[in-house]
Parts: structure tokens; sequence; C-alpha cells
């Protein structure tokens, strides 16, 4: 269960954390014979269920997502969605919430609902014979929700607290001013500012909450990965009668483009008291993952800015000692059109060289791509981080999802290591300078830098709020 | 660096008959790791057979951490850490082969942490290339280069994790907290080590830091997986074998912290949003018979919507979540709540509550049922623990830390026993207001602070 009120945050996945989602994906046929033929997929009462077993002992991970995310909320109450998602854990019309924390905390089990930017996700683990007691709490809080008034008022200033520490926060700040300076309004990635979400927040009633909840909840669209120590068709038949009756949801809504911008920008956001600076460069792609060159620009973003050996954390980091952290990845486009980015961090006194030295290494890999060396042992590594990552079944309950998620059929985890084996050096270098333009990419730094209460160079946004 | 504890699982099947090969002694088996020595060097080897997936966790855990630095040295271990990865004669990056390159060539996944009693390196690989692995990860036990140009590049890598921890107003509370309430005992400083320490060390005394831990018979080696235990250990042998022990005894720490007469406080001011407040009593070490009921009293205290303090403070909208837990690690440390606070709340408001709280169990005591709920969490915790090689040995790697690898089984056992009474009486042993140590952070707003520069 979540201790903290989720709240919706700028797409800022670290960079570790997204290498070890995608390295899964990307990855040798021969360390498993067939994920997609392991796994059960079925239509239940509307869900897409699937379920597989793993090696591991006892322990069963349960991951879902239905399309009810931030990009729902309508212009001018942009915490509608979050504010839904967060009440379905503060009772139900049968329960208190401490009767289900109870009986969840009995027995170790957790389960958690947090808004993304275009889907509630659903989250849980327990031990194999609790699995029916949280399937049924799951499906109670995402049907019958209490929605009390009460709670709803303590939730509001949860979160108040939630997006007020958030503001504390250099990654996050440098992330969250990144998205308004790429997206334009109306774009799913752009994230709303702190006064917007304080001010919208301020005015939802209970009563918009119910409403978005009949709209939007319900199995269509709705996706239930189960993975670990389960009879897969025991799991589906549980669903099934959580879910029985259940009706309504929604597919999630078109995809928005964004294009890149024409020029380069900076923007600097001042924070009193910060020992070390946030930044983030980078720009628009008008790419999504399902797109023909998604892939290859992902294994030449590997190359330069994954990992102790990458490009970016050998030279800036290990040679010249300006960083503790730099990497590079893709980002929010799992729904629609994402973005690629550079996130570091550099002492105040280093930025401008930290800076110069990242750029030096972008233009490089721009201009002159990936060798052949490099990019034999980026496919020998996601051989191996292939086969390692199945070591775990939580993760590997995640990246299905987010497969699905993505629009590709289950089968693709099958086909997804031989396409990346078959990339050519040619296409990877051809994406990297097709999709990304250094000459224009927009800059973000946040910390003790500049001046307070007047930024050095604020960017100009795409289009007019 | 690691932070929390999570204790390790029951054992997940059974132990292989324990190996024999020339140059080891068996020493014991409990649960399913069997313990080893390399008679030749006095390296302890634990082997965890685990054949449910093709790979191999390899974890290399040395005794020594930030308990065995001083004034000077401070977050020496944790930069010496760091040049462990900047090559050796044999293995480096100018070969091609450094132990990065080895490793995201093969997809390993691999790094080191540094901790109050530990440092440990570790990669989980596929079972076909440990002993690619085996053979940098030895290498770099007495062989490492230790230049000073790398250094003086890393230093400022290693000031940047410091200065990005200190962006963080919950972590900079916590190391005055500590700083506070310990004040002989080297727990005193943090990892990480003081600003101009990381910046000043000489190359020296890392080397002397070197050459005084990074042996053998200060070391334990795990493996977790796919393996056979006779053909590990000969590959142990083939590589750490021709290291001698240590010339001379590994040092001790004798220093031991005073008895604390009389309460104190820290107050933490600078730019931000919303106040903290901290508590840390004097608690005792991980092997310590009452550790475990200090556990179960922390999840009583601040886990989930169930604890005592979520109904006393988050429910009632005083912070945005508050939390309880007890250190385990070598010698005696803290026991520690933080609150976070919700938007327009004092922390004195806060404080008292919190206190409230402790004083009712310590009067009251706590319900067979908030037993049993403490306990659920626990073994569930224990279970996922076993979900892959690689949260294994994180757990095990502090019970080895503590001193005695065993703990990784025997704490559950004692978890189990643990009574609603012994958590009543802990609390009246440890929780005691004139051996604590209270911080706040109390956030500047942001303008002022701007204006102030």
């Amino acid at each position: 269960m979540n201790e903290r009120p989720t709240v919706r945050v700028a797409q800022m996945r670290f960079f570790p954390a997204f290498i070890a989602c995608v390295t899964v994906l990307l990855a040798s046929p021969g360390a498993r014979a067939s994920v997609a033929n392991d796994a059960v997929r079925t239509d239940v009462g509307g869900i897409d269920v699937v379920a597989l077993r793993t090696s591991v002992q006892d322990v069963v991970n349960v991951v879902g997502s239905l399309p009810a995310g931030d990009d729902r909320s309508p212009t001018g109450d942009v915490m509608l969605a979050t504010l839904t998602g967060a009440m379905l854990d503060k009772g139900t019309t049968a329960q208190d919430k401490f009767a289900i924390a109870q009986r969840l905390g009995g027995v170790g089990a957790t389960l958690s609902f947090s808004v993304e930017t275009n889907t509630l996700e659903i989250r849980g683990r327990c031990l194999r014979k609790d699995l029916p007691m949280l399937i049924d709490l799951m499906a109670e809080q995402l049907r019958i929700p209490a929605f009390s008034e009460q709670e709803f008022e303590k939730l509001k200033v949860q979160l108040e607290g939630a997006i007020r520490q958030q503001q504390q926060d250099t990654v996050f700040r440098a992330g969250d001013a990144f998205s308004r300076a790429i997206y334009p309004v109306g774009h799913p990635n752009r994230q709303p500012t702190a006064e917007q979400m304080l001010a919208d927040m301020g005015n939802t009633t209970i009563a918009e909450v119910r409403q978005f909840h009949e709209k939007y909840y319900g199995p269509t669209g709705m996706r239930l990965v189960i993975v670990g120590d389960v009879d897969p068709v025991a799991a589906q038949a549980e669903v099934r009668k959580a879910f029985s009756g259940w009706t309504g949801g929604s597919l999630p809504p078109a995809a928005m483009s964004a294009d890149a911008a024409a020029e380069a920008r900076t923007e600097t956001i001042f924070m009193a008291d910060k020992t070390s600076v946030s930044v983030v460069l980078g720009q628009a792609t008008r790419l999504r993952f399902s797109d023909p060159d998604s892939l290859a620009l992902r294994l030449g973003t590997r190359i330069f800015g994954s990992g102790f050996a990458g490009r970016l954390m050998a030279n800036v980091r290990d040679k010249e000692g300006l960083t503790y952290g730099i990497g590079a990845f893709l980002s929010g486009d799992s729904f629609t059109d994402g973005d690629w980015r550079i996130q570091a961090a550099f002492a105040p006194a280093l930025l401008d060289k930290g800076l110069a030295s990242t750029r030096r290494q972008l233009d490089a890999w721009h201009a002159e791509g990936v060798t052949d060396a490099e990019l034999a042992r980026a496919k020998s590594e996601l051989a191996g981080t292939y086969q390692v990552g199945l070591a775990t079944s939580a993760g590997m309950a995640g990246t299905i999802l987010a497969m699905l998620n993505r629009g590709m059929p289950l089968e693709f985890v099958n086909e997804y290591p031989a396409r990346v084996k078959a990339i050519t050096r040619a296409e990877v270098n051809g994406a990297i300078r097709k999709h990304l333009d250094p000459a224009t990419m927009t800059l973000v730094k946040a910390g003790t830098v500049g001046t307070a209460g007047a930024p050095a160079a604020k960017a100009t946004p795409p289009a007019s709020e | 660096m690691v932070v929390s504890l999570t204790v390790g699982p029951v054992p997940t099947q059974a132990a292989d008959t324990p190996a024999s090969v020339p140059g080891f002694k068996y020493v014991r088996t409990v649960g399913s790791i069997s313990e080893y020595t390399l008679e030749g060097n006095g390296l302890t080897v634990l082997l965890m057979p685990d054949r449910s997936a093709p790979v191999v966790t390899f974890m290399v855990t040395y005794m020594v951490g930030s308990r065995n630095e001083v004034t000077g040295t401070t977050g020496a271990t944790h930069l010496l850490e760091h040049l462990m990865f900047k090559g050796s004669d044999a293995f480096n990056d100018g070969k091609g082969n450094s132990v990065k390159q080895y490793l995201e060539t093969v997809g390993g996944n691999y790094n080191a942490t540094t901790w109050l009693d530990r440092t440990n390196y570790y990669a989980v690989v596929g079972k076909e290339f440990l002993e690619g692995y085996v053979a940098i990860e030895a290498d770099r036990m007495r062989n490492l280069w230790l230049r000073e140009e790398d250094r003086q590049r890393e230093m400022t890598v290693v000031r940047n994790e410091f200065e990005q921890g200190e962006n963080d107003p919950h972590q900079a509370l916590d190391v005055e907290i500590n700083a506070a309430a310990i004040t002989a005992h080297p727990y005193h400083h943090s990892t990480i080590g003081w600003r101009s320490d990381i910046e000043n060390v000489p190359i020296e005394k890392l080397r002397a830091f070197y050459d005084t831990f990074y042996w053998p018979n200060n070391a334990t080696v795990s493996v977790i997986g796919d393996f056979e235990p006779a053909a590990v250990l000969n590959l142990i042998k083939k590589y750490y074998g021709p290291f001698p022990r240590s010339p001379r005894p590994i040092q001790t720490i004798y220093t031991a912290e005073p008895e604390q007469q009389g309460e104190r406080r820290v107050t933490l001011r600078r730019a931000g949003e919303l106040g903290i407040v901290g508590i840390a009593y004097k608690s005792v070490a991980g092997s310590d018979a009452d550790f475990p009921a200090l556990n179960m009293l922390g999840t009583i205290l601040g886990s989930g919507k169930t604890s005592r303090f979520y109904k006393a403070l988050t429910d009632t909208n005083l912070t945005l979540s508050a939390t309880a837990s007890a250190g385990f690690f070598h010698d005696p440390q803290l026991f520690q709540v933080y609150a976070f606070l919700a938007p327009g709340v004092e922390h004195s408001q806060v404080e008292k509550v919190v206190l409230e709280e402790i004083e009712r169990i310590k009067k009251d005591g706590v319900t067979d049922a908030e037993v049993a709920t403490a306990l659920g969490k626990y073994k569930a915790a224990t279970a996922y623990g076993r979900d892959g090689t690689f949260s294994i040995a994180g757990n095990l790697n502090e019970s080895i830390a503590a001193g005695d690898w065993t703990l990784y089984y025997t704490v559950d056992d004692a978890t189990a026993k643990v009574t609603a009474a012994d958590i009543k009486r802990v609390a009246n042993k440890y929780l005691d207001v004139k051996k604590s140590t209270t911080g706040w952070f109390i956030p500047v707003p942001p303008e002022a602070a701007g204006a102030a520069k």
C-alpha cells in the first residue's frame, strides 16, 4: 500500500530503471524458449489478462493498467484523474480503509494504485495462497470505492503536501520544466505547473470524482498481468469471479504528436540552498515506441547513454570526473509521441564544464554515429541481460504490461530479440541523425544557479497557455 | 549505499551435500547455505545453490566500512570502492577487459556498495560468464592500481554524489541527527564522509586502507545460483588461492559509545517546503537478542495503514508519512523515527503526538493482533526476498556485515517468537527520552533563502 498519496508527476524515469525495463525486451532469443508460449492470455469479461508461471517460489506479482490517467483530466481540472485514483484505497462501500489494510497487511500482501500520464497503474504482491484475496480486494476497490467526502478532504491536504515536496527536488523540477518546454499545450506529456495543480485541486468536488469514475473505470481497456508462483488458469478464474458483471471503461485516446523545437532554448530554475544542479537536455522525437525507427534509436541511445561503459559515463564521469551520474534515454512514447533526453547532475562550479563535455559527446555521437564494435557489444550485452532479467518475476510482470501498453502483441517478446540482432549500424546511425538534432535541443537547469526570482533565460513554450 | 534491512528468507531448498575440495575446510551448513574456509589464506566462502534460473550472483564482502574511518579519512572506504573500478595491470580499460567492460559485454548486473560496516562488490551473470568475473574480482583484491590521477578524477565524482545527497533535506537531517546522537563511535559520521575529507584525503591514506583491509582473511565470498559446489570452490581456489593472509591481524574497533545522559536536539534550516521531525534512540547491534523485538516495534509503529503512526499522524493530516525502524548493524546504532509534516503543521505538534504514541506502547503495550500483523508482513517480506539470487545476496550481505552470516536465518526464528510482552519490554528499555536525539528540519521559504544569497 502506498504510504504517500500518488500525485501526477512529469515523465522523470531515472535512467537505471529505464534500462532495467527495456533490456528484458532487448534480448536473446536463446535465453528462454518463449515467454509468449508459456504465458496464458485470455479476455476475461473485457479485461485482457496474461498469466505466467515462473521459477520463484510462493510469490505472485500482479500489475495492471486501465486508461484512466492524467490525460483524461479535463482542462481546468488537471487533478481529477489523480484524485480519483488516489481515492481507491480510502475505503469501499463494503469496508473501510483500515479493514482493507488489515486484510492485506496481516499476510504481508501489498496492493497500490497510482495515476500516471496515460493510465491508472495497479501493483500487487502476495504469497501464492493469498492471490484470491488480493484479486478480490483489487476488484472491490476498483468497482465500489466509497468516495467519502471526509476522506476526499484529507486526501487534498496530503496531495498538496506531496506537490510541495516535489518542489524541493532538483531532479523533479528539471524534468517537469522540460516537459512544458518541449510539449505543446494539450499534449499528455506536458505537465501542469504546481500552481495550476494546487489551484485546480481546490475546486474539484467529490461529485466530479464520482462522474470520472463512472465514465472511465471498467473492463474495457484494462489489462492485468500475473507472474510468479501461479496456476495461470486458476488465476484467470479468480479474475473472472471477482470482476463478474463489471461493465464500462474506455479505450486509450488517440495518440498526439509534438514537433521538435526549431531552435535551441535554455531555461534555468533557481532553487536556493542546493549543492547539485540537475540538468535535462533533449527534444521531442515525434516517435512512438512502435514506430519503425524507434528500436534502432533505442539501441544507439543505449550505446551512448547507458551503463558505466556507455559513452556519457565513460567520458563525462570516468575520464573527466564531472558528475556522479549521467545517462540518456527515450521517454513517454508508449501511448503517444515521446522525447529523447540526457539527464545529469553537476556541482554548480562544474556545471559549465560538465555541459560542455556532455555536448562534445553528443555532437560526436550524432555526427559520427556508433561503431561496429560498440554495436556488437551492445547486442552481446543485451543477450546476457535478458538471461539475468529472467531470474526475477517482479520485473517480468512490468515488462509484459509495458509491451502490451505499447500496442505490441505478446508474441513480440519473442520476436524482439531477433529484431535487435538484425539491426545494422547504418540503421542506428540513420535513426540518430534523422530524429535528433543537438543544435535545436532544449536545456533545463534546476538548482542554485542563475538568480532567485529572475530566470536567466526562460524558454518560450511551443504554444501559449 | 544500502540503507534498509529486509531480513533474509527461509531456506528455499535443501542445501547440497557439502563438497570436498582439497584446500578447503568445510565449516557448517545452516539453512541452504554451506560455509567453507580456504585454508591457505582464511577466505570465507558461502555457497547457496539455487538452480531455478541459469544465473549466478557472485559477491565479495570486505569487512571494512565507514566504522573503520577516523577524522581525516571519513569517506575513504567509499572513495576506495570507486577506485576499485579503475583497473590493474591485468584488467583495465586500455586492454578492453576492465570489470565494467567485461560485465557490460556479457550483460551482467553489477555494482558495489559501501555502508557502515562493510564494502561489497557483486555481479549477477549467466553461469557461463562466472569464471571471467571471478578472475577480475579476485585480481582487484590485491593488484589494484590506485593512482593519484584516478583519485583526482574520482574525487569530484564522489563529491557530486555527496552533493546530490545534500540536496535532500531528509538525508541532510539524518546526517545531523546521527552526528549528534553518536559522539565517540565512528557511526558518528555518514558513509559518504565529510566534504573536506572527500576532497583532501591523500592517495597514500587510501593505499593504507587498501593494504590494511583488502585481504582474503577479511573477506567473505558468497555464491548464489546455478552452480556445482565443487566446481565453484575450485574456481575460487584458482583465483583467490594465490593471495596470502594479511601480514598483520585485521584491526578491530574498540571504541564504545559512552552512555547518553540527557536528551539532545539539532536543527537544520535551509530552503524547502515542508518540515521533518526525526527522533533517534540508542539501540542495539543486529546480533543482539533484543533486535527482533525492536524490529517488530518499528513495524507496529510505522509500517502501513495498520500502524500506530498512520492512525495518529497521517490519517489526521499531521504528516504525509511517518516511519520507525531499528538499524541492523555490527555495533549498537539507532532506532529512528521520521515524520514528514503536512502543510501548515507545527513541528512541536507532531513531535508531541509521536512521543505520546511511544509512551502509550510503553505503558499499555501492543495487542496480539498487532504482533500477528507485523509477523505476517515480516514473513511475506522474507518470501519476497527470494525473488532472484541478487535479492538473496543483498540480505545475506547485511548479516555478514553484522558479524554473523547465520543471522540471515536466526533472526527469522527469533522474530517468529517475539511476543507482545517482548515489544513492551524493549520499548521501555530503549525508547528512553533521556537517550534520544531529536532533529527538526525547518524549511526556509525558497524566496527568503534566495534573497539571502
